[in-house]
This record gives structure tokens, C-alpha cells and sequence, in this order.
């Protein structure tokens, strides 16, 4: 530090610096102040915030965009493998429950054309003789 | 001689020791007060020095600190004082240039406050304390007043080397640093600057 500092001179000269320093005025010291508080402001966060977020929160939707990221690999993965295991039949509920729909469909359209038939018995009966007598 | 202890700061890497990485970080800004508190004075001073002018002193030594909070926080607080008189020291240089490319080219226009009328009065400064006795004052701030203009007279490698080194009691390694020059520099520019100083203060010290 100092320990050349040994002539008058330089004790001297580093005193009455000292003491000047010590003599500066208020108004002086008030705008060190305020500069160095505005200085203080732009202290960096890096180390305890992460795109100006709390490190811990950042770390946790850092957590749960992989955990997301790995499930949506395995449901891509998984999916047509899924559909293969029954033959190409998708093996949905949802699909189940449409088959069942398109086959209620079906027997209505198979009751329609049993009462076509009936209707055209009925027509043939009413042309034969003697149909207006009834039994 | 400043007064923060570089040695007996505080750790800012954050080793865990912390509960939150916030309360490092609130530690950090502590301990960049406690330092810029302890040297805003005296860069001051170097500054008004140097200057001669008390808000360009100001200016100066506000832009210092940001650099060295913006930049240098997360140094080691050993490191912020070499730091920032580097810093500071570089801000007074490019002022200066600044200050002689306006003489130069812009003559026309009022150059530096090299009146001493526009020199920073300070009515405090000058007031007289009871405690004090007058004269006694008086001599303290003529003596005060003539180191000023004989470090003023220095080249300024040699004011950098006197001031960093005597002054604000850097050692060599740091006052190097702040200087951006070997060690062996910062003895040539002290020793000479010693000299010259003899020379122009002997006759009244």
C-alpha cells in the first residue's frame, strides 16, 4: 500500500488529500448519493432471475415444458402403432360407438324394406278374386 | 485511505449458503453500496482534480459507477476498486479529449470553466467551523488549493501513478491495473511524479 510512501511530501500531500475529501460539501455529497443509488439500480439480476422472472419459477416451467415435451413424444410415437395392433381398426371408443350407430342405421333400413314387402303382399292379395269378400 | 475493506468483503459467487439466489443477490448490492460509498468522495476529489470543474467531477464519477455496477458486479469485490479507478480514470481522459477537440475545432464556442470564478464554491467548505480555528483553515485550504494545481501540472500518467498510488493507497499490481500498464511503468511514472512534485512544492513544503 503505502509502505514507500515514507517522505513528507507524500504524507503530506495524502493528509491534505484526506481532509479535503473530508470537507466536501453536502450538496456534493447528496448527488454522490443519488447517483450511487441510481447506479445500484442497474445492479444485474442474472444470477436470481432468468428473462426477469424468479430463478426458481423459471426452473419450474422450464421442468414443466419437458415434461410436456416427453409426453407429447411418446403420444406421437405410441399412435399408429395403436391403430395397427387391431388389424386397422381404429381401437377408439369413440370409433365403437359409430360402428354401432352406422349398424342401427342398418336395421332401421332392414325394417323399411320388410314392410315394402308386406305392403306389396298386401297389393297382390287385393288383386286376386274374391279379395273384397272378406273371410 | 479508502475505507472499504476488499479483504474483508463478502463472497457474490452464490454458494448456497444463501436460501435463495435473491438474497445473494441483495448481499451483492449491499456490499457494491458499502464499496461505492467509501470511494464516491475521494473519486470525487480526483475527479475535481483533474476537471476543475465540479459537475463534469460529478458526471464522471456517476458514469463510473454504473460501468463498474453494469459490468464488474459480479467480480470479485477485491477487484471493484483497481476497477473502478480504471474506469474512472479512463472517463476523466476521454472528457478531456473531448474538452480539447471542442477548444480546437469549435473556438467559438465557451470552452472549459477555466475561469476560477466558475470553480466549484463551496459555501460549506468555506464556512468557518467554530471547532477550527481560522487560520489554521485558511493555510489547510491553501495548501490544499496548491496540491490540487501541482498535481494539475502533472503529465497525466504521473497525476494517475501519484494519485492511485499515494493518494488512494493502491498497491503497485492494482494501480497497474487501473492504469492498463506494467508494473514497472506505474514506479516510472510515481517516481518521476514525486519529483516534480518536490520540485514544485518544496519551496512551501
Amino acid at each position: 500500500m503505502n509502505e514507500n510512501s515514507q517522505t513528507p511530501l507524500e504524507e503530506r500531500s495524502r493528509r491534505l488529500f484526506d481532509e479535503s475529501i473530508a470537507a466536501v460539501d453536502m450538496q456534493v455529497r447528496s448527488r454522490l448519493t443519488r447517483a450511487r443509488h441510481a447506479a445500484l439500480e442497474a445492479v444485474p439480476r442474472r444470477s436470481a432471475r432468468l428473462f426477469g422472472m424468479p430463478l426458481w419459477r423459471a426452473a419450474a416451467g422450464a421442468t414443466a415444458a419437458a415434461v410436456l415435451a416427453v409426453a407429447l413424444w411418446f403420444t406421437w410415437s405410441a399412435g399408429p402403432q395403436a391403430i395397427d395392433a387391431n388389424d386397422g381398426r381404429p381401437s377408439f371408443e369413440d370409433l365403437g360407438l359409430v360402428a354401432s350407430s352406422d349398424q342401427g342405421s342398418g336395421d332401421a333400413m332392414e325394417m323399411m324394406q320388410n314392410d315394402v314387402d308386406f305392403y306389396a303382399w298386401v297389393a297382390a292379395k287385393a288383386e286376386q278374386p274374391g279379395a273384397g269378400h272378406a273371410g | 485511505m479508502p475505507h472499504f475493506d476488499t479483504l474483508g468483503c463478502a463472497s457474490m459467487a452464490w454458494d448456497g449458503s444463501a436460501t435463495e439466489p435473491e438474497d445473494a443477490a441483495l448481499e451483492q448490492t449491499r456490499e457494491l453500496d458499502k464499496f461505492l460509498a467509501a470511494v464516491e468522495r475521494r473519486a470525487f476529489r480526483i475527479a475535481q482534480v483533474a476537471l476543475r470543474d465540479v459537475d463534469d467531477a460529478l458526471d464522471v464519477v456517476q458514469e463510473s459507477m454504473l460501468k463498474l455496477v453494469r459490468k464488474y458486479a459480479a467480480k470479485p469485490c477485491a477487484e471493484w476498486r483497481p476497477l473502478f479507478y480504471r474506469i474512472l480514470e479512463n472517463g476523466i481522459r476521454d472528457l478531456q479529449r473531448r474538452r480539447s477537440i471542442r477548444k480546437r475545432f469549435m473556438v467559438w464556442l465557451p470552452g472549459p470553466k477555466d475561469d476560477p470564478q466558475h470553480e466549484f464554491e463551496d459555501p460549506l467548505e468555506n464556512a468557518a467551523d467554530p471547532a477550527a480555528d481560522a487560520p489554521v483553515r485558511l493555510m489547510q485550504s491553501q495548501a490544499i488549493e496548491r496540491l490540487d494545481a501541482s498535481l494539475r501540472a502533472l503529465p497525466a500518467r504521473q497525476r494517475q501513478a501519484f494519485t492511485l498510488r499515494n493518494l488512494e493507497g493502491l498497491d503497485v499490481a492494482e494501480t497497474a491495473l487501473a492504469m492498463g500498464c506494467s508494473q514497472g511503468s506505474v514506479k516510472t511514472h510515481y517516481s518521476r511524479a514525486v519529483h516534480q512534485l518536490r520540485e514544485q512544492l518544496g519551496e512551501v513544503w
